[in-house]
């Protein structure tokens, strides 16, 4: 009974050092320049540069521009924050807490998950306003935000792992990796029109099935079941935590 | 219980030996030093001791917690101020204390008290509204330490506490120190600073590449060397080649300048004092204050740590 109520009070320990965390990174981080640039900026022009002389109409843009939102807003938080903090040497104060890693590494995404949510309102109701996009069904769009934010920000936090006080560093090696999903991923040509090894190759994709749930609530049918979305975009959100987890672990050595 | 037990505690970086079996215990409400030369393992024992790094061997346990398999028991009995003021310039003062205090579960209210508190005892509760990048580095280590004492720890690891700080800072962070030792909390400190270590630590441990020379009190470590005496001299005039006239001196081995005076080190001070007397008849100065001195805590590290004194510094002996 003990071991149980000791164990009730260090999860609700955890919990509250994770949220702790999740808003002192709100308090500093949000409004770093570069964040804006790197989170809200960069998938706008990336969209344009898509959007300009595609004739695909809002009804497939606009979901596809929520999906790279998230995927660029939910992984740009801590990629600049936690180098900054191993360079001001503030991560050490994390690191030191009588809370586990998974707690830092928890509170870490939630700053990066809140933060893609808000963003991703801008292009969600930029499409109701000015092109009057209909959406047929909230539920997969609320989850398929919710889960591709927690997804990508548990990613963030991943490539955060790697042991540099240079936040350019991380986002070179994010980077590598954001911009080819965009392409294999279904967000601009529909996965059934991938080549095979293309198609293939998408599976491996977290965005695949976050921007399937999202185009979904769009279109009213998906590529995927979204039984299988989600439990796929689960499966990444945590294996993404179990290696941060252990990254974090090793590179404390 | 003890409130530190290390037992053969040692940690490699790759080829690089960075503790060498080290052991040794702290009792509660005792003040325990870590004194070494930089780069002699002073901050990998703390971040061991406080679990951010694992040792490669050896074991160490706080309030009998084992820190590498009980690591969140044993944080909760600890505060822990870093060798740099790792604070969130960003943040007002209060602001990191709160940040600082969830990370320890503490409850809003006690944590709002115990804030309000601490900021007056290291007095900048009147900037708490502030945002820390503009208070002096003197002010930023008083808001760590007020940081690192919000959770009332039993034991307090402070890495290098007044290094560089302000007259003002480090009185008060002496004070808070004696403060805390006289209502039982241990205190584990590092410092290069011997003279901070002779003043505030019960024991001190001297420790060198990786490995401990010795541990014990300032007196009896001091009374370790008692061969090592010198004579400490000023004189009514200054002359540039005096230094090298003292070292002349039979029954001199050494002689070092501080500040407006000299210090003559000597196994046998009645000879020299009688040398010094005659020199300054024959150069017509006069003797301003005249000193017999024992071995003091820095000799003691100078010895054990190999370490030698040059007319313009020290450096580490190979």
């Amino acid at each position: 009974m003990t071991d149980l109520a000791d164990g009730h009070e260090q999860l609700y320990a955890e919990l509250n050092a994770a949220w702790a965390i999740a808003k002192k990174d709100i308090a500093i981080y949000y409004f770093k320049p570069n964040i804006i640039v790197s989170g809200a900026l960069f998938p706008l022009f990336m969209f344009l540069a898509f959007a300009a002389g595609n004739s695909a109409g809002p009804l497939v843009m606009i979901p596809g521009l929520i999906s790279i939102t998230i995927l660029f807003s939910a992984s740009s938080i801590e990629p600049v924050s936690i180098p900054i903090e191993r360079r001001m040497k503030t991560f050490d104060r994390l690191v030191s807490a009588p809370i586990s890693l998974h707690a830092v590494v928890l509170g870490e995404s939630l700053s990066g998950f809140l933060y893609s949510i808000g963003i991703a309102f801008v292009p969600l109701i930029a499409g109701q306003l000015i092109f009057g996009t209909p959406i047929t069904s909230v539920a997969p769009l609320i989850m398929g935000i919710l889960l591709t934010s927690f997804c990508f920000a548990t990613m963030g936090t991943l490539f955060a792992s790697y042991p540099t006080e240079s936040p350019g560093d991380i986002m070179s090696m994010l980077n590598l990796v954001r911009l080819p999903l965009i392409f294999i991923s279904g967000v601009f040509i529909p996965i059934a029109s991938l080549p095979s090894i293309g198609q293939i190759v998408s599976y491996v994709s977290p965005l695949t099935y976050g921007n399937d749930l999202i185009q979904s609530a769009y279109h009213g049918h998906t590529h995927f079941n979204p039984v299988v979305d989600i439990a796929m975009l689960c499966i990444f959100i945590l294996i993404f935590q179990v290696c941060a987890n252990q990254l974090y672990k090793r590179w404390n050595e | 219980m003890h409130a530190i037990e290390v037992d053969h505690l040692t940690k490699h970086f790759g080829s690089l030996v960075a503790l060498n079996e080290i052991s040794f215990t702290v009792s509660q409400g005792e003040t325990f030093g870590f004194l070494g030369p930089n780069g002699a393992g002073k901050t990998t024992t703390i971040r061991l001791l406080t679990g951010i790094s694992p040792p490669t061997s050896g074991s160490a346990t706080i309030f009998g917690h084992d820190i590498t398999t009980e690591t969140t028991a044993a944080r909760k009995t600890m505060g822990i101020v870093h060798e740099t003021s790792n604070i969130y310039d960003d943040l007002s003062a209060w602001q990191n204390l709160m940040f600082s205090a969830e990370l320890y579960t503490i409850g809003k209210k006690e944590r709002e008290q115990r804030g309000k508190e601490l900021l007056e005892l290291f007095g900048l509760y009147e900037r708490r509204v502030d945002k820390v990048h503009g208070f002096s580095k003197g002010m930023k280590r008083r808001l760590t330490l007020a940081m690192g004492l919000i959770n009332n720890p039993k034991l307090l690891f402070l890495d290098e506490p007044t290094s560089g700080l302000d007259v003002q800072s480090n009185l008060i962070i002496r004070d808070v120190i004696r403060d805390l030792t006289s209502r039982g909390v241990t205190v584990f400190l590092t410092t290069h600073n011997i003279e901070e270590a002779n003043l505030t630590c019960d024991r001190v441990a001297i420790i060198n590449k990786g490995r401990i020379a010795a541990i014990d009190s300032p007196e009896r470590l001091k009374s370790t060397i008692q061969s090592v005496q010198s004579v400490e001299v000023a004189f009514s005039t200054v002359s540039a080649g005096r230094e090298e006239d003292l070292r002349r001196i039979h029954g001199v081995s050494e002689v070092r300048k501080e500040g407006d005076k000299f210090r003559l080190y000597t196994r046998d001070p009645s000879v020299v004092i009688a040398a010094v007397m005659e020199y300054a008849q024959e150069n017509n100065t006069r003797i301003l204050s005249f000193n017999t001195v024992g071995p003091s805590l820095e000799d003691v590290f100078i010895k054990l740590t190999g370490l030698k004194i040059h007319t313009k510094g020290v450096s580490t002996v190979d």
